[in-house]
């Protein structure tokens, strides 16, 4: 379960989140939508505790900045940033050892096939392309096998073979029980995923969807109803 | 903690192994040990020379370094820059289930490394050049390794995981510690400059009870003095203070609570570094922490097209700058210009060099032109862009209307390092035009032939290679053009050689710039 109480953020005397509250449930996927600087990254960042806020944010019902909720806690940043020095394989056993998760040799190499990175074990972090990062990225997040996973825009720069891959591996998380949190501009990229979504605008949030209230509805549609227009970026 | 155990050994295994198979690493490591073997010889002979080696003397060096060092690290650390944290980190590191203070401490590592090698010099120098029994030396260095660390370590935390104190707080912190400097020096100051002028004096300065009873930085004086000039009351009280200081404040920033709220700053300070780095790589100079200055509304009317449009362009983002064209090499030139004026009056220049003074000015900017590698601008900028490549005309024209500026800038330049010798020195206007236009043309020779060095080897060698390469032909050109300006000298005339000089540079720079133009033909750069 991912729960966000009353989060403020500010730069300054610029209020870039105002009194957020949202939950996803535990095992339910949740999309957050919204234009840019709607205020969607700060969010992501507050939850993945790179920001100060204000309010509280819960990873299974713990503090997000206690190190029990960071163990079950994955995390898929907007912009991929490798070390220099790491070869993507290295990068899975940092991983492995940071958070002591018992994922097996075995299910390491499973998971770097499915995102066609099996031949590219050795490379360094230096050599990777932008989309080579982002699934090196998103197999970092999932060597964790957390219990909470947040995603931020994890579609960009992917190619269509990562895009349906990550789409299946979000309906599998969602089948073993994991709370995944999405932010992305792409209503079609997740209009098969969504349990929840959350559309915000100017730091608030200005809708929230239940799939189940909401039956067959599209995403698209159910965005442009409440920010009114076609301006989906 | 195993994780970022692991980032290390992995880093590091990864580094040697692939230093090892450049054969650049060789030459770097054949070029850092003939530099150090010089610095140490160099130190040596002044030492030995100077009669400078004795135990006073090495505790007040020490003493400087200890009042420079300690407060400065309070500085960066309380601006929260003193860590260099990678982008690679906040992805992978900030969000991991390590705590936050084991994050600084890893962080901080390579300072703590550093003291141990600090510690290891201050033996190996000081058994060697002054005097001291080993047990002194080993004692120091385990004081100065395991202490200087604690404290650091402990000035880390406070400053970076504290959480308690407000931002107001750590923004007053370093303008206390630049107080406190400011305080030290101008005391120093006003005792050497009230008595006779020598090392001794700092000797003393620091043997002051005062200076020993400073907190933490005065304490770790005492410390020094204790361990290499034997016990007396001031250095036994300090060095007490000192230790149950650093006991405290190590005990006060173990129970210290740390969420991990530095992790904003730090992300910002990587994003900047990074952006540093990456500009650094591609030679362009920029000051981090300044803010960018608003922009003027401006227009510019294109007088011309395909690669004219470069140079419009260039002018337009010019012009929105508040600066304009210039910057901070401008004041540069105008210092280097005001200088050479001074120390030429002030040194009777016309008397001591006679008729050869006309050579002073250009000298000087030569050696300044050739030495520097000279700094990326716009037009460095024009190479990044995949519409210069577009634009449908010939490369050499793209060269010249991406550089225009640059050598407009060069007037400007070349009339400020100019002008000022020349007033004083009484070169005829005839001449000084000719050194401004040889300013002008040594600088579109380093401009082109560093365009030329990056089309010829890349980033094979990285920035240092290229520098070299560069100063190879533009060493060979200036050799070249001197010839013709001698010959033109003895035949002519002194401004006949000038021009000559000026000339010949023009055509071999104009060669260079054809070859480079490469550069502006397709997008890719030797790795």
């Amino acid at each position: 379960m991912l729960e966000i109480q009353e989060l403020t953020k500010n730069y300054g005397k610029y209020l870039a989140v105002d009194h957020v509250s949202f939950t996803v449930p535990t095992g339910q996927v949740g999309i957050l939508l919204g234009p840019n600087g709607a205020g969607k990254s700060t969010i992501i960042k507050s939850i993945a505790g790179l920001l100060r806020y204000q309010g509280g944010v819960g990873i299974e019902r713990m503090p997000a900045r206690s190190l029990e909720a960071k163990r079950v806690f994955g995390y898929v940043p907007e912009v991929p940033s490798m070390f220099d020095a790491l070869t993507v394989r290295e990068h899975i056993e940092y991983v492995r050892r940071a958070y002591d998760s018992d994922i097996t040799e075995e299910e390491v190499g499973h998971l770097l096939a499915r995102f066609e990175l099996d031949d590219k074990q050795k490379k360094l972090g230096r050599e990777l392309s932008k989309g080579m990062m982002q699934k090196v990225s998103i197999c970092c997040a999932l060597a964790i096998k957390p219990k909470v996973i947040l995603l931020d825009e994890p579609m960009v720069g992917l190619d269509p073979a990562a895009i349906k891959e990550l789409k299946e591996v979000v309906l599998e998380l969602k089948a073993q029980g994991v709370t995944v949190l999405i932010s992305t501009h792409m209503l079609e990229m997740v209009k098969d995923l969504w349990d929840y979504v959350f559309i915000m605008q100017k730091g608030k949030i200005i809708g929230t969807f239940d799939r189940q209230q909401q039956g067959d509805a599209d995403i698209e549609e159910l965005f442009f109803q409440i920010t009114g227009g076609g301006e989906s970026e | 903690m195993r994780g970022l155990i692991y980032i290390y050994q992995r880093t590091i295994a990864n580094n040697i192994k692939r230093a090892l198979k450049r054969p650049v690493t060789y030459l770097w490591l054949a070029f850092g040990a003939a530099y150090m073997g010089m610095v140490f010889f160099g130190f040596q002979s002044m030492i030995q020379e100077g009669d400078f080696g004795t135990p006073e003397n090495i505790v007040a060096v020490l003493s400087i370094i200890i009042f420079a060092m300690i407060p400065g690290n309070i500085i960066s650390y309380s601006k929260r820059k003193g860590l260099l944290f990678r982008p690679s980190e906040v992805h992978f590191v900030f969000s991991a289930p390590v705590s936050p203070k084991m994050v600084l401490m890893f962080e901080g590592a390579k300072s703590f490394l550093g003291n141990l090698v600090i510690g290891v010099l201050i033996v190996i120098c000081g058994g060697l050049w002054f005097h001291i029994a080993i047990w002194q030396l080993l004692a120091y260095c385990l004081f100065f390794v395991v202490f200087e660390s604690i404290l650091e370590a402990t000035i880390i935390i406070f400053c970076f995981g504290n959480e308690y104190f407000s931002e107001k707080f750590f923004k007053r912190l370093p303008l206390v510690m630049y107080l406190f400097m400011t305080v030290v020096a101008g005391t120093a100051f006003y005792k050497l400059m009230n008595g006779e002028p020598s090392f001794a004096l700092i000797c003393d300065y620091f043997a002051m009870p005062v200076i020993q009873l400073v907190p933490i930085v005065g304490w770790n004086v005492a410390a020094t003095r204790l361990i290499f000039l034997g016990p007396d009351m001031f250095s036994l009280i300090g060095t007490a203070l000192y230790i149950v200081s650093v006991i405290g404040m190590f005990a006060y920033a173990w129970k210290m609570k740390c969420t991990g709220e530095y992790y904003e700053d730090a992300m910002k300070f990587a994003d900047d570094y990074q952006k540093l780095r990456n500009n650094q790589k591609k030679g362009i100079i920029s000051v981090p922490w300044k803010k960018k200055g608003k922009l003027r509304e401006a227009s510019v009317e294109y007088k011309g097209s395909y690669a004219k449009a470069i140079y419009f362009r260039q002018m337009l983002e010019y012009k929105k700058s508040p600066v304009f064209i210039f910057g901070w090499n401008t004041l540069l030139c105008l210092g280097l210009g005001i200088a050479i004026a001074a120390i030429s009056y002030f040194n009777d220049a016309i008397g001591e060099f006679g008729e050869a003074k006309i050579f002073i000015v250009p000298a000087v900017v030569s050696y300044v032109v050739f030495v520097f590698s000279g700094y990326a601008t716009k037009w460095s900028k024009e190479l990044e862009n995949p519409y210069t490549y577009l634009i449908p005309d010939k490369p050499l024209k793209k060269v010249w209307y991406a550089t225009k500026i640059e050598h407009m800038r060069a007037v400007v330049d070349g009339i400020l390092v100019t002008l000022p010798g020349a007033i004083v020195l009484g070169l005829s206007p005839v001449l000084t035009v000719l050194t401004v236009l040889l300013y002008i043309c040594l600088n579109a020779n380093r401009l082109y032939y560093n365009m030329l060095a990056d089309v010829l080897i890349g980033n094979l060698f990285g920035n240092f290679g290229r520098s070299l390469v560069r100063m190879l032909f533009q060493g060979f050109a200036i050799g070249i053009a001197v010839v013709a300006a001698v010959i033109g000298g003895m035949v002519l005339s002194v401004e006949a050689g000038f021009f000559l000089m000026i000339l010949v540079m023009s055509v071999l720079t104009f060669g260079g710039a054809m070859v480079a133009s490469l550069s502006f033909e397709r997008m890719e750069v030797i790795e």
